[in-house]
């Protein structure tokens, strides 16, 4: 078994793309729950619980695993200030978000055990090296996978409480032209890669109060993922004095990966229909900008700060399930997600701005054992126009849209 | 019949094109471009080197297709812009009239500029002209007549044409000092044009530290009658009573370029402390005139400005050196030893100088007025500009013209300009704005002029022809 999830590890490209949610947020952890515009903090519905509601996973009476991926496909199209009208739009890869989990416990047994390996945050972009926003950005590539061993226990078939430590890892790697020139007509540039880690942990409370009704409320907590001695790579004219301005090799830098409180209520009004809200706070404030430290001067300067000034967002999400049959669940859903990203500091990092997700799924039950998930999810950004002038971002106007179809195994034992 | 097909066609490419991209994000509105009332069908550039795409202390083909008027005429095309034909070196004279480049740098920094010599189209089976070598003549239509060097002075006056290589170039052997710039500009009958002339009515002035060659007659301040009357003519003449829409642009603060401002920080910072003054010449006479050092201009400290062509003779300072006066007599006698010998006893004569005291500290050795742009030189420089602004301004309102108003624009962007988050200043070599001549913009430059030309026009007339992404421009380019 351990084999075989490594092995599904290995092959899985662990980045997530830009424009699934608020920020560099990646809203793709269990592809029952993306059905239904990723609500579930309220519902007990599978293994998955250790990352919506550690709270409820000691509700489910089955061990089991599961698992899931993304395919995230994502395209972000921008447009220069008018009275220009210069367009570029990014080709990204399509990137994998996975999600892993597996649980265990006696039958009867009040108390479970989870790990969820699963990749929360994570952004993909590749503006190439043309456009006019080159000297902010041509290529970054954020990479997260969380780990999180669970316990979870059921005080009554109505309470259940759970907490997870989430061990994170991840994968910075930044490249930007630099407006320099060689004789050859060559653009200058830099690449910044770096690998990091980061702690945290979950928590999570489940109240069943009747057999229609259900509760959840979540708090995942800030990671700070810290980069040390990540590599800074320079391509330059030869000129010593060209040279000489640039000398770091090493960088330093962190990333906060914000807290997350959800609150989840599950309503159930006949026994083939499920109905799920879920309120989400994303405590984004915690990014208030993104610096870099050199180990040498970089034109003078031994670090570079961009302001980020993240605020707090709210993101609504609704969505349904309907079992058709013993083989056939329907799904559906949809959320709002406000931009963390305030007036004045867009990126072409993250172009973001309030987004629009729609989505819908499926259960196929091919025995008691396994079944089948699908889910396709289409998230379409407000288009946006900014200044960019307190980042240092690029003005212009950016648009983004998303489709992003998954698929999971489930296995219970 | 040609429009169905056209229809037709179109409809196809749309709907092949949706199932292409119909996955790719869209913008809400299509972009809108407009000429508005214009009718830039004929769009014809006036102007001097700047027009003509100079830089580098040079005219050579990239400049020439990187000039800000081509530019323009690029993005007019978006609008119905007709074709603009401009009189271009062959790929294979390409270097035209020569240029400088950035060869590397010296221990200490400073830049090494090294002449470019190859592929040429310089003519030297003729005799050259009194502004130069001739150069390879330009047959065909043109509508970029930017020329090197001229003024609104030398453009009212018949005989330029045998003076200045550059104009020489673009015109028939019988019209050679017969047919005045003025004349020929306006016999096009443009529909658009531009104008950004009367640079050189100043500049010649001051790059030459208010030395006057008494053989040129247009190494002068250009008198401000004379230049309200022509200017007012030219305009006149391209405009044909308004049925001809432009632009105009004002003449730029010469004591902001480059030019005149990167030197003099390194001297005075090299200066030995104990020397508290310099001595030079001013203007054209042999009148002295003691500097102190605090006088340098560095930022917005101090007034007197040093020209880029000083550098080598300031590492000379207090040392017994003629070194200034040989080398222009030089350049003035190269293949005759005793003509120069001869010059170089005038100037001692002259400027009554004696080469074995101290240079630049001592009376009797002062610096040359050439290497220097003093505050009595710059007070007439100023003058000039503002009278000649007030004119141009004037001129424009008159014809119902847009206005460039460079004058402004560079004095609001002296501490700084970030386009696409690239920072730009008229800072030497580093600034991005200005070319290895310290006076000529570099093609990022012109590309960023040209967006400010547009941006008025837009204004004036209520067009909406687009800008151009200036990243796509280079600057200075770097070993």
């Amino acid at each position: 078994m351990k084999s075989k999830f490594l092995a599904f590890l290995g092959s899985a490209m662990l980045t997530a793309g830009v424009a699934q949610a608020g920020g560099f947020q990646a809203n793709l952890q269990g592809q029952k729950q993306i059905g239904m515009g990723h609500t579930g903090t309220g519902l007990a519905l599978d293994h998955s619980s250790i990352f919506f509601n550690p709270g409820a996973l000691a509700h489910l009476r089955q061990n089991g695993i599961q698992l899931g991926v993304s395919a995230l496909s994502a395209k972000i199209a921008y447009r220069e200030p008018s009275p220009g009208f210069s367009e570029a739009m990014t080709d990204n890869p399509i990137s994998t978000p996975f999600q892993v989990y597996a649980s265990f416990g006696k039958e009867e047994s009040p108390l479970r055990y989870g790990i969820g390996v699963y990749t929360p945050y994570g952004s993909s972009v590749n503006w190439g090296r043309n456009w006019q926003g080159r000297f902010g950005l041509n290529e970054l590539t954020l990479k997260t996978i969380f780990i999180q061993p669970t316990i979870s226990y059921r005080i009554s078939d109505k309470l259940g409480f759970g907490a997870g430590f989430v061990y994170a890892i991840g994968n910075v790697n930044l490249q930007r032209s630099i407006p320099l020139q060689n004789a050859n007509y060559f653009e200058s540039g830099v690449e910044l890669d770096g690998a990091t880690s980061g702690f945290g942990y979950n928590l999570g409370v489940y109240f069943k109060p009747s057999e229609k009704l259900s509760f959840g409320l979540t708090y995942r907590s800030k990671v700070e993922m810290e980069i040390e001695g990540g590599d800074v790579t320079f391509s330059l004219p030869n000129s010593p004095v060209v040279t000489s301005q640039f000398q770091a090799t090493k960088f330093d830098a962190k990333l906060p990966l914000p807290a997350n409180i959800t609150l989840g209520i599950g309503f159930k009004p006949t026994e083939a229909l499920t109905i799920a809200v879920d309120v989400q706070r994303v405590q984004w404030s915690a990014y208030k900008s993104l610096r870099f430290d050199y180990n040498a001067p970089v034109r003078g300067e031994n670090f570079t700060e961009g302001s980020r000034n993240y605020e707090d967002v709210f993101i609504y999400r609704v969505g349904a399930q309907y079992q058709l049959s013993d083989i056939l669940t329907l799904r559906a859903g949809a959320y709002y997600d406000k931009s963390p990203v305030q007036a004045g500091y867009l990126t072409p990092e993250t172009p973001d701005a309030d987004s629009r997700g729609v989505s819908a799924g499926l259960t196929l039950a091919l025995s008691e054992k396994v079944d089948l998930d699908a889910s396709f999810l289409y998230i379409n950004k407000k288009e946006r126009t900014d200044a960019a002038n307190l980042s240092g971002g690029v003005a212009g106007t950016f648009k983004s849209v998303a489709y992003i179809p998954g698929v999971g195994i489930n296995y219970k034992f | 019949m040609k429009n169905i097909f056209y229809r037709l066609g179109a409809a196809a490419l749309l709907s092949s094109a949706f199932l292409f991209t119909g996955c790719d994000p869209e913008f809400e509105e299509d972009v809108v471009v407009s000429q508005g009332p214009l009718d830039l069908s004929k769009y014809v550039a006036v102007g001097n080197s700047l027009t003509a795409g100079y830089q580098d202390n040079g005219l050579y083909l990239e400049g020439q297709i990187l000039s800000y008027p081509n530019i323009l005429a690029n993005q007019f095309s978006y609008v119905g812009g007709g074709a603009f034909p401009q009189p271009l070196f062959t790929q294979a004279q390409a270097n035209g009239s020569g240029y400088l480049r950035l060869g590397g740098f010296t221990s200490t920094g400073a830049p090494i500029l090294a002449p470019v010599t190859t592929n040429l189209a310089v003519r030297t089976d003729v005799a050259p002209l009194p502004g130069g070598p001739r150069l390879t003549k330009h047959a065909g239509a043109i509508q970029n007549w930017g020329v090197p060097g001229i003024s609104v002075l030398a453009s009212a006056t018949p005989l330029y044409g045998g003076v200045n290589p550059y104009f020489e170039r673009l015109l028939p052997d019988n019209e050679v000092g017969q047919v005045s710039y003025i004349q020929k500009v306006v016999a096009t009958q443009p529909t658009f044009f531009s104008v950004w002339l009367g640079n050189n009515d100043v500049l010649a002035y001051a790059t030459s530290g208010g030395v006057v060659d008494p053989a040129n007659p247009f190494g002068i301040i250009t008198p401000t009658a004379q230049f309200n009357a022509i200017y007012t003519q030219l305009v006149a003449g391209l405009s044909r009573n308004k049925a001809a829409k432009g632009i105009v642009a004002t003449i730029p603060d010469v004591r902001s370029i480059p030019f005149f401002t990167t030197v003099g920080p390194v001297f005075k910072a090299g200066l030995p402390s104990a020397v508290t003054a310099v001595v030079a010449l001013t203007k054209s006479g042999a009148a002295r005139k003691v500097i102190p050092r605090d006088d340098i201009r560095v930022g917005t400290t101090g007034n007197t400005l040093f020209t880029l062509t000083s550098t080598p003779y300031l590492t000379l300072i207090g040392q017994p050196t003629g070194r200034f006066w040989r080398d222009q007599a030089r350049a003035k006698f190269p293949n005759d030893a005793a003509a120069m010998n001869q010059e170089i006893r005038r100037y001692l004569q002259n400027y009554q100088l004696d080469t074995t005291k101290a240079f630049g500290v001592s009376a009797e050795n002062p610096l040359p007025s050439a290497l220097i742009l003093d505050a009595d030189e710059q007070a007439d420089v100023q003058a000039a500009t503002t009278a000649y602004n007030a004119t141009i301004r004037a001129q424009a309102q008159a014809n119902d013209l847009a206005l460039f108003d460079v004058f402004e624009f560079f004095n609001n962007i002296q501490s700084g300009l970030t386009v696409n988050g690239v920072f730009h200043s008229p800072a030497f070599i580093t600034g991005n704005l200005f070319s290895l001549d310290g006076v000529h913009l570099t093609p990022r430059g012109n590309a960023i002029v040209a967006n400010e030309m547009i941006r008025a026009i837009n204004a004036k007339y209520g067009s909406t022809i687009p800008t151009i992404d200036v990243t796509q421009f280079r600057a200075v380019l770097f070993p």
